[in-house]
């Protein structure tokens, strides 16, 4: 690597240094925050209204690890990780636009990639604490009886793993798109609901053009239970695999997005 | 600067949004001082500072600040200081963090970033109040942090997008005494605004600029000739009225009386300064209860309208 490009690169992470500080302190007491936390109760307090309608029943050995699976796949996986990365995501560029302060972080010496990337890492970090304590409460909720074994953490490690692994990579795909368009929640939206809901049941390897294929190749094989049919069509990429592409899609759209918003004029509305 | 480059240096410089003209062909040097960028709402002085501070980039020409090139070159952002016209800030936030948080932006820490905090808020007057939310700040307090933001690590260049909007009238005076002083201790400022006594009190060097373009450049004096050629517009509310219009009519000074039923009386002048000193000397001498004093012409784009001949 020559002087120029070490130069750059210490640059850039110097930057996102200093960004990061600050946005995450600010991450903490915007608003949508105290939303997604509450957010983030749904789960457990409907974990806690099935066990509290189990006592008196003999449940199933295992019905609360299935039933903590389910939750993953059509709570966390499909709807809460898409929202939360949704807006923490576009909101790299879009809430500095909108709010017109771009103009204190583009006039102080800071590269541009490093403040998408300081914004980014930031944002990631509130994410997954909003997110993992909510699947540790409720996982400890459902699988109550059987914590004392290796098999129920092993499930929750993965679990957590690969939510971690969600974050990163939504995250990362979101902040391209608040860099790159104006109403980006939109496509978003459209994106996080429409496309990777919806692509993830095609048949063949149609269903590797989505970050969730990925994920959901990362968890054990379809769960038992009521849904089941959720991972139904599944035909999953191989772990190592999932792993390499998703830390590519991650790298990809990051600098991709540090790319344009270098490059990119940023005009206020008026 | 010591070696004979100019702080700021722009060649033909252009800015279209679209098919919407920001400036067109803007050729200047500034080298040091206090220099005022002055023209009406929409001139294409807000889109010359956003260029001169790297947050747009140049459809055509080139524009240079110590001899280097401004867009997405984050190192000059040490030696510049910029304050924006926008009323906007991170919310929930106190004015204190606000500005220590800018100083990390800098790299500082520590001690001498609380210096650098205690300093900037000390200038513009904030001390007292650097606890509160800034959304529990006034407007013209809000516009004070604004300017302790852009000066926090001492730029070398200070460009200030109307400074001094929103502020009372006794900050202006101090933040008029500051941009001297900065200018003083060698510093370069470049100050846009829309009124020209704004302007008028802290340089005399102004670039007049309109509709994209540089109209004038130069000195006060030669600004202030071919803005005192306009015929002003005087409006007076008294309770005479009848009696100032006639103490006004067949003077050589006024080209136009008119007086209104509501008790007020606009007075046409092409020579101001005579005016307000005979319109001062009438008042004490009659004893007239003078309501209101206004110039519903003397805006800067009435001023432009005049001297492009519209």
């Amino acid at each position: 690597m020559d002087e120029a490009a070490r130069e750059r690169k210490g640059w850039i992470r110097r930057s996102a240094g200093r960004v990061f500080g600050f946005f995450f302190f600010l991450g903490r007491r915007a608003k949508k925050t105290r939303v997604f936390v509450l957010l983030g109760l749904l789960p457990i307090l409907q974990a806690t209204i099935i066990r509290t309608s189990e006592v008196g029943r003999r449940a199933p050995a295992g019905e609360g690890l299935a039933i903590f699976a389910n939750f993953l796949m059509v709570f966390y996986l499909q709807f809460f990780l898409i929202i939360l990365t949704l807006f923490y995501g576009t909101s790299v560029a879009s809430e500095e636009t909108e709010g017109r302060t771009l103009p204190f972080l583009l006039t102080r010496p800071l590269s541009k990639p490093g403040i998408v990337l300081g914004k980014y890492a930031a944002y990631s970090l509130l994410t997954l604490l909003i997110i993992l304590p909510s699947l540790l409460v409720a996982f400890l909720i459902l699988a109550g009886q059987r914590l004392g074994g290796q098999t129920a953490w092993m499930i929750f490690a993965r679990s957590a793993a690969v939510l971690i692994l969600g974050v990163l990579c939504y995250t990362a795909f979101f902040t391209f798109l608040g860099v790159l368009l104006k109403r980006s929640i939109f496509v978003g939206l459209i994106f996080g609901f429409g496309w990777e809901s919806v692509i993830s049941y095609f048949p063949g390897s149609t269903q590797r053009f989505s970050i969730v294929h990925y994920l959901k190749s990362l968890l054990p094989s379809a769960p038992g239970g009521r849904f089941s049919f959720l991972m139904f069509r599944l035909e999953p990429t191989k772990p190592a695999l999932a792993l390499l592409a998703l830390v590519l899609i991650t790298a990809f759209f990051l600098g991709l997005a540090g790319f344009l918003f270098r490059w990119k004029e940023y005009l206020s509305e008026d | 600067m010591g070696d004979g480059v100019p702080v700021l240096q722009a060649e033909k410089l252009s800015k279209w949004y679209g098919n919407i003209l920001g400036i067109s062909d803007v050729s200047l040097e500034i080298s040091g001082g206090i220099q005022g960028l002055l023209g009406p709402n929409g001139a294409g002085k807000s889109t010359f500072l956003k260029l001169a501070s790297g947050q747009l980039k140049p459809s055509l020409g080139r524009l240079r600040i110590f001899g280097e090139e401004v867009f997405a070159n984050p190192r000059l952002f040490a030696r510049i200081g910029f304050c924006p016209e926008y009323d906007s800030f991170y919310a929930e936030m106190s004015g204190r963090q606000f500005i220590a948080f800018l100083a990390k932006l800098h790299g500082f820490s520590g001690a001498a970033l609380q210096e650098k905090v205690a300093v900037s808020l000390q200038t513009v007057g904030l001390e007292e109040r650097q606890e509160s939310l800034i959304k529990t700040y006034s407007f013209g307090m809000r516009q004070r942090l604004r300017l302790a933001a852009s000066i926090l690590h001492e730029p070398e260049l200070l460009m200030l997008d109307e400074p001094l909007r929103g502020v009372d009238p006794l900050w202006r005076i101090r933040i008029i005494k500051l941009i001297k002083d900065m200018a003083r201790s060698g510093r370069t400022v470049i100050v846009s605004s829309h009124i020209l006594p704004e302007i008028e009190a802290m340089t005399s060097d102004i670039i007049l600029i309109h509709q994209g373009k540089i109209f004038a450049e130069g000195d006060i004096h030669y600004i202030r000739g071919l803005i005192d050629g306009h015929p002003h517009q005087i409006y007076i509310k008294c309770a005479a009225p009848r009696q100032l219009a006639e103490k006004m009519i067949g003077q050589e000074y006024v080209s136009g009386v008119v007086v209104d039923a509501a008790g007020g009386v606009t007075v046409s002048t092409s020579q101001r300064d005579r005016f307000y000193e005979a319109l001062l000397h009438t008042i004490v001498e009659r004893s007239l209860e003078v309501e209101e004093i206004t110039s519903p012409d003397d805006n800067l784009q009435a001023v432009f309208d005049y001297l492009v001949g519209k």
